[in-house]
């Protein structure tokens, strides 16, 4: 008992919104043998999972405080919130943030405009234009410079 | 200058709203993503509609956010209202912000977010309903400082205890006062040698739910 007690305190996280974004980093996370509960309102949203996928899948609004709490989410190390709504991802990772004093808590926004008013609270937010922007930029400067050496 | 007002999201209640802070002549500003509730909103005279949507900070700037003074969030989503509120507090500074919220679990974490003010439907008409129930006709409660402390009006029947008592002479509950007797067209402020008639109303504050252990005291009921 002990011993599983321990494992589970070292890294548990739990990621919210089982999308192509969710289902991939839970897949990932669960394949290099961490803990990971995801939690979808959306049932039929767990079949993104890959097949080997070992952590558990909950059902339920994770704006919902009960559920989370039922998810263990005072244990939980790090919170992902990756549904496809900013609103939803903000008011998860508030309460993940607030409420819970979780360590890490990352938001995807796909809005970079309100990015700023969630820094200052401590949340770690990930905008897909933005890094899109940038790798775009970036292979396109590096061949620009690969045309110019030639 | 005026006192701006802005409502975002929200349609009946938002009319409703609109049109009662106009009356009182407060300058309103209200903002919806949906164009034909905006169409709809437009008929109301000297309101300002914005078609967009309020969790998005150009569209709270574009309707001039920044010189606002009060913003009341009113979509049906905890989620957009708590990112409406956060963003008129933080980016447009506006000194108070109300959310209207459907999860009453959410009320304490709303608050800690720092929003003035946390409005939750659910509980209000949920309190209303049951205080109607009970109450039936005899009293009408009004429930302040969210819930902590009510006023309640008070009709006195012939067959209630209380009738030819003296306000002394009455077992009220410590945290209940008798603020104001109503007799015909007189206002009485009572001591505690009033004397309580058939026919009085009478203004009740009381403080930790005690209202109902003072009601069937007074009535009888």
């Amino acid at each position: 008992m002990g011993l599983f007690d321990m494992e589970k305190k070292e890294g548990y996280t739990i990621i919210v919104g089982c999308g192509r974004l969710g289902a991939n980093l839970a897949s990932a996370m669960s394949d290099e043998g961490a803990d990971v509960l995801i939690i979808d309102t959306d049932e039929g949203a767990f079949r993104k999972l890959s097949p080997s996928y070992g952590g558990i899948t909950v059902v339920g609004d994770a704006t919902d405080i009960q559920i989370l709490r039922d998810a263990d989410i005072a244990k939980a190390t790090a919170v992902v919130s990756v549904t496809n709504n900013d609103n939803i991802n903000i008011l998860v990772a508030q309460i993940a943030k607030e409420m819970f004093h979780i360590p890490h808590v990352i938001a995807r926004l796909y809005d970079p405009e309100r990015e700023c008013v969630y820094h200052e609270l401590g949340i770690d937010t990930i905008c897909p234009a933005v890094l899109s922007a940038k790798e775009i930029d970036k292979i396109l400067h590096l061949q620009q410079v690969q045309e110019g050496a030639l | 200058m005026k006192t701006r007002i802005f409502l975002i999201g929200g349609f009946q209640k938002t009319k409703f709203l609109a049109k009662s802070l106009l009356k009182k002549g407060y300058h309103v500003t209200a903002i919806n993503k949906d164009t034909e509730k905006c169409l709809a909103m437009a008929e109301i005279e000297n309101l300002t509609v914005f078609n967009g949507d309020g969790t998005k900070p150009f569209v709270l700037e574009d309707a001039d956010a920044y010189n606002a003074d009060i913003a009341i969030a009113l979509t049906e989503y905890d989620a957009d209202n708590l990112v409406i509120c956060e963003l008129c507090k933080k980016k447009f500074h506006i000194k108070k912000t109300v959310a209207l919220i459907s999860d009453p679990k959410k009320t304490e974490f709303f608050y800690r977010m720092g929003i003035d003010s946390v409005v939750c439907a659910i509980t209000a008409v949920a309190n209303i309903i049951e205080q109607q129930t009970f109450l039936d006709e005899m009293a009408t409660l009004v429930p302040i400082g969210e819930g902590r402390v009510s006023i309640a009006q008070i009709p006195i029947a012939a067959t209630a205890p209380a009738v030819g008592k003296k306000l002394w002479e009455i077992n009220l509950p410590k945290e209940v006062i008798v603020g104001c007797v109503l007799r015909g067209e007189q206002s009485i402020v009572p001591q505690g040698d009033t004397r309580i008639l058939t026919g009085d109303v009478l203004v009740l504050i009381s403080a930790n739910k005690q209202q109902m252990a003072a009601i069937k005291e007074l009535t009888g009921r």
